[in-house]
């Protein structure tokens, strides 16, 4: 609508403002993601590179068709992954848990303060990811806060072991994701017409039949968005679980930076990481029709 | 009465939701001053030992258990940083705001192909772009370093700048530039006069939101950078793995200050674009 009232341009303007942006993803984005994806089908060289040879054997150590002759299969892999699922999962539900009281509770703040609020939230997911995780390591380890002062309390007399477990992993990416669930949750309450939770009382509604009836349903693709823009960062993560976890909770984020950096076999890092990379693409797909329906939806509302 | 009630509660869970947010962050920039060098969770005294440490200069309480063993290091470090992120959040962000232009005042084929394009290096997991702009860099013989590192910043970079120049042009008013280009202006005067001011404080913010970004980035600059260009993340990843020293909280306290006010000023910046429009 827009776009028709303006002059028809010359083609070539358009065309010289997108190219170079065009140009620089598709070599240092796509390019590096198309080398990766052939890398994890070429068989990994005896010093660590990489012969050109076509290669199903790095898939099959994952999924069970290695031969057994070169490469052998181990369920390791796919346990790993799995844990990987349920860590990331766990860690949407913890930061819903968390944020979603949180942003209902802003969205009813008058206006200045309510700014305020918000910014407070944006402002530490510009501060650096690994001075955050630091802080969760003085907290949780044995000499650290938690200990010190249920020590002094008198409650325990020795410290307890928090480091290393799943649980520190998971307060970990909990604390590092928080803002991700946050502001899509936050925009899709914020857009919730007060005068519909009104009706829904006015009419005999419980408080809990309310939200679970009106509320819920309306911010549903708020919560959606946020659960995918989590588990994703979450599924790959290895620096939480290597800080965190220690050598006791490894995820697959773990595996791969162990084929690069200490096992050299290039290629079967790279079959991990496509793992990865597809299970990111497919939740991406949900996510653009979760949103493509709710911006219908929500036009559809206004007629 | 059960209403006032449960907003109470509410606000309560608000306050408890801003001191989960805060208190472990504020606990390293506490300690930062905390003169006891065995045990750096109990308070002893107050001190600026441990950053006189790390600028170099002797200090009483860290002789015994002098830790950063190399200044220059850290130095290096910061200084390249620094680099990195001024050129990798000024590329991106002449990209970004370019496709952001070409596709919000322009009618372009295969828009939703662009947007796509423009979008998905922000969603890709960190370590599977980490990972693939490594085997391309070493595939395509490019020695890693400072030059990497930047490249690799600014593809995801991109994503952010674009998002922020975007919001801001969707909410912008054509007309003006259609005035002046009806009163005869060329394109590129109407750009200059009309549309820059107008993007300005949004290119502004995107600009600082990406130096910021770049700054803090870990995972794509761990597998990028080779053996000589560390940056300051990374310095402290490593830090952190030899062991937790009081040290280390004067450089997080640093970093967390600089993030902060470059933040600040940069979500400022955008919000007072989005406002005036």
């Amino acid at each position: 609508m827009i776009k028709s009232n303006l002059p028809r341009p010359r083609w070539l303007q358009p065309l010289m403002l997108l190219s170079p942006t065009t140009l620089f993803l598709l070599v240092f984005f796509c390019g590096p993601l198309a080398i990766m994806v052939t890398y994890s089908l070429l068989e990994p060289g005896i010093y660590g590179g990489v012969e050109w040879t076509f290669y199903d054997q790095n898939y099959g150590r994952i999924f069970g068709w290695a031969d057994g002759l070169y490469e052998e299969f181990d369920p390791i892999y796919l346990e790993t992954f799995a844990k990987s699922v349920r860590l990331a999962l766990i860690t949407v539900a913890t930061t819903l848990l968390i944020c979603y009281p949180a942003a209902f509770w802003i969205s009813r703040l008058p206006s200045r303060t309510r700014s305020i609020c918000m910014f407070l939230i944006t402002l530490p997911f510009f501060v650096s990811m690994i001075v955050r995780l630091y802080a969760w390591l003085l907290i949780l380890r044995p000499t650290g806060v938690i200990n010190q002062l249920l020590m002094s309390l008198g409650l325990i007399s020795e410290p307890l072991e928090m480091m290393y477990t799943e649980g520190a992993v998971i307060v970990g990416m909990t604390y590092i994701f928080l803002p991700f669930m946050f502001l899509p949750i936050y925009a899709s309450i914020e857009k919730l017409p007060g005068s519909l939770i009104e009706a829904s009382q006015d009419l005999g509604a419980s408080p809990v039949r309310t939200f679970f009836r009106v509320i819920l349903p309306l911010t549903l693709p708020g919560v959606i968005s946020g659960a995918i823009i989590v588990f994703i960062p979450s599924l790959g993560n290895f620096i939480v679980p290597g800080l965190l976890g220690g050598a006791k909770v490894m995820m697959v984020g773990n595996l791969i930076e162990q084929q690069f950096l200490y096992a050299r076999n290039w290629p079967f890092g790279a079959a991990l990481s496509f793992m990865i990379m597809a299970a990111m693409l497919f939740l991406l797909l949900i996510y653009v029709r979760v949103q493509s329906r709710s911006i219908g939806a929500s036009r559809g509302e206004g007629v | 009465m059960h209403s006032t009630f449960s907003t109470r509660l509410l606000s309560l869970y608000g306050v408890l939701f801003f001191l989960f947010i805060y208190l472990p962050i504020g606990l390293i920039f506490v300690y930062s001053f905390n003169s006891n060098p065995i045990n750096m969770m109990v308070w002893q005294s107050f001190t600026f030992d441990w950053y006189r440490t790390i600028f170099g200069f002797s200090a009483e309480v860290t002789e015994a258990t002098l830790y950063v063993e190399s200044t220059d290091q850290l130095i290096g470090a910061v200084q390249n940083s620094l680099i990195v992120a001024s050129v990798a959040a000024s590329l991106s962000t002449l990209l970004g705001t370019a496709a952001a232009l070409a596709l919000y005042r322009f009618r372009v084929r295969l828009e939703g192909f662009y947007r796509a394009l423009m979008m998905t290096p922000m969603m890709m997991p960190d370590i599977v772009l980490g990972i693939a702009l490594l085997i391309f860099f070493v595939s395509i013989g490019i020695d890693l370093g400072v030059t990497t590192i930047m490249i690799g910043h600014c593809t995801f970079l991109i994503s952010y700048v674009f998002i922020i120049v975007s919001a801001r042009l969707a909410g912008m008013d054509p007309s003006l530039e259609e005035a002046s280009a009806d009163l005869g202006a060329t394109p590129f005067t109407t750009f200059r006069r009309i549309t820059l001011p107008r993007i300005l404080p949004g290119v502004m913010g995107g600009l600082m939101l990406a130096f910021i970004i770049s700054m803090d980035d870990l995972v794509i600059t761990y597998f990028i950078s080779g053996v000589d260009a560390t940056t300051l993340p990374v310095f402290i990843l490593s830090m952190i793995r030899r062991g937790v020293k009081p040290e280390i909280n004067a450089i997080a306290s640093m970093l967390l200050m600089f993030s902060i006010i470059v933040a600040s000023l940069g979500i400022y910046l955008r919000a007072r674009s989005e406002k005036r429009l």
